[in-house]
């Protein structure tokens, strides 16, 4: 017998929705939630120590954690329905309601609404519902629009502080006086409905937390299981008093509010653990059991992007209890072994206990990919100066996801789009045409033959840059618009700085901060190729215009001279002035031309984010052949690391050139280091004085990998026995085995100290 | 003014030519002629063409070029009259597969300067610096004496990588501005020393003496070449220095590897040892017990 595709919580849902479409926006959501919750909420498995897992519905509501990679506010999955209308599983009675709901979200869902309210200037550059997500985005695309709400980071805070009932009299108390004003107090009435069906889903699993209590034959888990259903129950009716009950509270809210953050867990659980440990409430042994079901559920239930637990740096009001948990963390890291997720961070600083720090790098050197290094001294100040906060504010810097910096509670700032930097070259050699598909994509600035000056090209580049990045600020503030007008998204807005207090939701005036960031990528690509174009075409002249675009369009087919010459010029990552200077006023360009982006629309901050995951790969899958002698189609380099190969004069040259463009004016940047496991073994002070001295020199972030490069030779060869072997590619770690070759060869071709 | 020399190589964050992370900066030339020389290419003082041959697809284009009547295709095989190069660099450029290169940049001590003062920041939180090696340093005089003291001005730790085989007047003169001396240790025995490399050991015994009595920190490099200098006479020539020596601060054992043999064919210069491979680490480990019963408790894999 196959197994029926039932669509009972998406028909709930729809007609949640249908019938409250008139209804205030917070009470429809509230409605939808009471749909979803807790029938999304699945079983608590054998070994979870913790309640709290999900199977999304095809259609639903969530800023970030939902099926298909990633959901923004209402969604439907249309592929996943049609599938399942094709097998026919779908009981009988449902199918019709199926086929009407398909119909009905294609209007309604908060992608459709952004893409509806597209302006003029947006319609010809950014592609809409024909968009085929990654990693498959057959478009040759420079502005790629990116739809979800990602980096939620609530005030965990003061969730644990007040407890479920405790927030619930906060926003009870500014209904009142809402009301009583005539204010729009259905906001809070929709909160306190969104609280009500929290309370529902920690019944939920209080209830089947003592079923399976009671129908185990194993005494310690029917134990554990009687302890948990009793966290479950004092998590709905109190605030917690318990690091086990505040560690239940904070997952279940993470999971419910559809976050995708764990955010600063050394803080909001530090004190509870040390007062559970220094008073005998709790063992060391039964704390680490706890931390492993609850590294288990973010490692099963999050993608491989997300899932930041933050720890250590400035700005923890209880810093000697946070480090005693960040150490718990660590020590949970090392003993669950390697895994994907939880995105382990590090946040330091001179002077921070230190011990954080060497327990931090063993682990790396033990080939784990995490924890991964923040500089407080560096990114405080520059945070403060690029998101434009003061500075105690900057010390609540989170980094989300693939590396962008938001404002704990207090800022959001989901990326909302990605910039292909060495597409938009590629175009500039031609008058704004893409040569793949003969279309025109930019502005018409001329052909590389009709510049006389090296400037004058670098000019026109910046032009275009300026165009895209343009549109791109402007579709994301038009997703916040949007998003507003649809939703109130409660969960968020209930802890967001200031939603409450003012009575506004998160994205309608409500936070405090409302920022955004772009996603830039093929800098270093593009920097090596302005620089190639300098040296090779205008400065001594060995190459003419029309050869050199000739030499692009035959991937340098037939024109290996050409090809040899690009590839020696000199390339970012060497300390050489030369190629280092043009990267630096590209990167300046790009970062200070973003942030003023704020200056023309509503947005706190615009920033730009030099990161990394798979799409350095994906969005130069269509880029034709490039002046730095890469080859059509090649991976680009990632975030503002060294194209693979290309950093030949060690890791001190290629240091110095990392930290020479400015911290000060962007969201985030990924600095991958790979290490060889020789030097770390055989010279681990050495290994040590690298890495201070690169953050004493200005360095923000690294991301070490101490890896093997026979390791990954091996492991392309027999794949079999590498399974263990993780690398990390900026944002995300991944198995090597389970990555795409392309990608594997790509890792490989970086280059290992 | 600043002295000029050939410079066969700058590597930056070497971790392997003294203490900390190091600049090492490679002189071209030598005096010796170790049958082992894993760095062929810096022997000769004059600069060198080099031809990686597994990289020539015989397209034949050098040949166009050259003016020199350099390259050669005879039955498919790409041949190299390496003295009738003039270096004019024409073939390196028209070499589409990089199989040609010239071995060899002149620089002034105030380029080499800026390179070293690049790393700075890594030698003061390392304990390293700037390390001189070659060929033999030594050779070119002027220039490493004016490098040395432009590096004391910057207050950069220096590291001199040396046979011996220079004249003890200017060995004199050089020594006040070396932190650290890695002298060179090679064979035992006057014969054999010149047997070996080339050149008499008087004077290099006697400059290692003078260094050592000037308090100048000393470690001892010793190459060690199975069927040359792998023996108890070698051994305890380097234990009866030890005893001499009692405050050397180290002693590294090189053991032989064939990473330098192929170099020497790609700058048209026969190959020897070639019986020989890389020793094995279990080999070197036991010369290391040898050393060490021998009373030679500083010996150390290098």
């Amino acid at each position: 017998m196959q197994k029926i595709d039932d669509f009972s919580m998406e028909l709930n849902f729809t007609e949640a929705y249908r019938s409250n479409i008139n209804e205030h926006i917070a009470i429809r959501e509230a409605k939808c939630h009471q749909a979803q919750f807790p029938a999304v909420l699945t079983e608590i498995q054998e070994n979870d120590r913790l309640a709290g897992r999900t199977f999304w519905g095809w259609v639903g509501f969530s800023p970030h954690n939902a099926p298909g990679g990633a959901a923004y506010g209402y969604f439907c999955h249309d592929q996943k329905i049609i599938e399942a209308i094709e097998r026919g599983n779908i009981p009988l009675e449902q199918r019709d309601g199926v086929h009407e709901m398909l119909h009905f979200w294609k209007k309604e869902t908060s992608k459709a609404k952004v893409e509806a309210a597209f302006t003029e200037k947006m319609l010809p550059v950014l592609f809409r519902d024909e968009i085929v997500s990654l990693p498959y985005n057959f478009k040759p695309l420079i502005a790629n629009p990116i739809y979800r709400m990602a980096g939620v980071f609530v005030d965990y805070e003061k969730l644990l502080t007040l407890g479920i009932p405790g927030l619930g009299t906060e926003i009870t108390e500014y209904r009142d006086k809402s009301k009583a004003s005539g204010g729009d107090y259905k906001l809070y009435e929709g909160m306190l409905i969104a609280l009500d069906v929290f309370v529902d889903s920690c019944r939920h699993y209080e209830k089947q937390a003592l079923e399976k209590a009671q129908t185990t034959n194993d005494p310690k888990r029917a134990k554990e299981l009687f302890q948990l259903a009793k966290v479950l129950k004092k998590n709905a009716v109190s605030k917690p008093e318990t690091f086990y009950e505040a560690l239940q509270l904070s997952w279940l809210y993470t999971l419910i509010c559809g976050s995708l953050e764990l955010g600063r867990v050394d803080v909001y659980l530090g004190d509870y653990y040390v007062h559970d440990i220094d008073n005998g409430i709790i063992t060391e042994e039964e704390a680490l059991s706890l931390m492993h079901s609850y590294w288990r559920l973010i490692n099963e239930l999050f993608r491989d992007v997300d899932g930041r637990v933050i720890i250590g740096g400035r700005g923890r009001r209880n810093e000697k209890n946070a480090d005693r948990f960040a150490l718990l963390a660590l020590e949970t890291m090392r003993t669950y072994g390697r895994a994907i997720l939880p995105q382990t961070t590090l946040r330091f600083y001179e002077g921070m206990n230190p011990e954080l720090m060497e327990k931090s790098i063993s682990l790396i050197g033990d080939g784990h990919t995490f924890p991964l290094l923040y500089n407080d001294d560096v990114l405080i100040p520059g945070v403060a100066a690029a998101h434009d906060v003061p500075i105690e504010d900057a010390e609540q810097y989170m980094p989300l996801g693939c590396g962008e910096i938001v404002i704990d509670h207090m800022g959001f700032g989901t990326p909302s789009g990605s910039l292909n930097v060495l597409k938009a070259l590629d175009i500039t050699l031609r008058d704004g045409v893409d040569h793949i598909s003969g279309k025109r994509l930019g502005l018409p600035t001329g052909d590389l033959k009709d510049f006389k000056m090296f400037d004058e090209f670098f000019s026109a580049f910046k032009k275009q840059l300026a165009f895209f990045i343009e549109i791109l600020a402007d579709h994301e503030d038009l997703e916040y618009v949007e998003s507003g007008k649809q939703a109130p998204y409660l969960y968020l807005s209930m802890l967001y700085d200031d939603c409450i207090a003012r009575g506004k939701a998160i994205f309608s005036g409500g936070i405090k901060y409302l920022g955004g960031s772009l996603e830039s990528f093929g800098s270093v690509n593009t920097a090596d190729s302005l620089t190639a174009i300098k040296k090779m075409v205008f400065d001594q002249k060995l190459i003419s215009p029309e050869r050199l675009i000739a030499a692009l369009d035959n991937n340098f087919v037939g024109y290996e001279k050409e090809h040899k010459l690009l590839k020696e010029c000199p390339k970012y990552g060497n300390d050489d002035n030369y190629a280092d200077d043009i990267m630096v006023e590209l990167h300046d360009f790009m970062c200070n031309n973003i942030r003023d982006q704020r200056d023309r629309t509503n947005l706190d901050w615009y920033l730009n984010v030099l990161i990394n995951n798979k799409q350095n790969t994906i969005l130069g899958r269509w880029v034709g052949a490039s002046a730095d002698g890469r080859k059509a189609g090649r991976e680009m380099a990632n975030a503002n690391t060294p194209a693979g190969g290309n950093d030949k004069k060690g890791v001190t040259a290629l240091i110095n050139s990392l930290v020479k463009p400015s911290h000060a004016i962007h969201a985030g940047t990924v600095q991958n280091m790979r290490f060889g496991r020789d030097l770390y073994t055989a010279d681990r002070p050495r290994f040590e004085v690298i890495l201070s001295t690169y953050f004493k020199k200005g360095g923000a972030q690294a991301m070490i990998t101490v890896i093997n490069r026979g390791d990954l030779e091996n492991a392309l060869v027999e794949p079999e026995k590498h399974q263990d072997l993780f690398v990390r590619i900026g944002g995300f770690s991944s198995r090597y085995i389970d990555l795409p070759k392309d990608v594997q060869l790509e890792i490989l071709s970086r280059v290992t100290y | 003014m600043s002295e000029k020399a050939i410079i066969f190589d700058i590597q930056r964050a070497s971790l392997h030519d003294g203490p900390g992370i190091r600049t090492t900066i490679f002189l071209k030339g030598c005096p010796l002629d170790c049958l082992w020389c894993h760095n062929p290419e810096a022997i000769a003082t004059k600069r060198q063409l080099f031809f990686h041959f597994d990289k020539c697809t015989q397209c034949g284009d050098c040949a166009k070029v050259c003016e020199d009547d350099v390259h050669h295709f005879i039955d498919g095989k790409h041949t190299i009259d390496f003295d009738k190069c003039t270096f004019c660099g024409k073939c390196v450029e028209a070499c589409n597969f990089n199989a040609l290169k010239i071995i060899g940049t002149e620089m002034s001590t105030y380029e080499v300067m800026l390179e070293i003062m690049a790393d700075f920041d890594f030698y003061t939180n390392s304990g390293g610096g700037m390390t001189l090696s070659g060929g033999e340093p030594l050779l070119h005089f002027s220039f490493s004496m004016e490098l040395l003291k432009r590096c004391k001005e910057m207050a950069v730790s220096t590291c001199v990588e040396t046979s011996g085989f220079v004249s003890a007047i200017q060995f004199k003169q050089i020594l006040p501005f070396v932190d650290l001396l890695l002298f060179d240790y090679k064979v035992t025995g006057k014969e054999d020393y010149r047997k070996y490399t080339g050149v008499a050991n008087e004077p290099i015994l006697q400059n290692l003496d003078l260094a050592y009595h000037q308090g100048i920190p000393i470690i001892l490099r010793c190459p060690v070449i199975p069927g040359i200098n792998d023996t108890n006479q070698h051994f305890k020539g380097i234990s009866a220095l030890n005893v001499q020596y009692p405050n050397l601060k180290g002693i590294e054992i090189l053991p032989y590897h064939t990473m330098g043999n192929n170099k020497r064919t790609s700058i048209g210069v026969e190959e020897t040892l070639t019986h020989l491979k890389t020793v094995p680490p279990e080999v070197s480990a036991k010369w290391i017990v040898q050393l060490r019963e021998a009373g030679c408790n500083k010996a150390k894999i290098g």
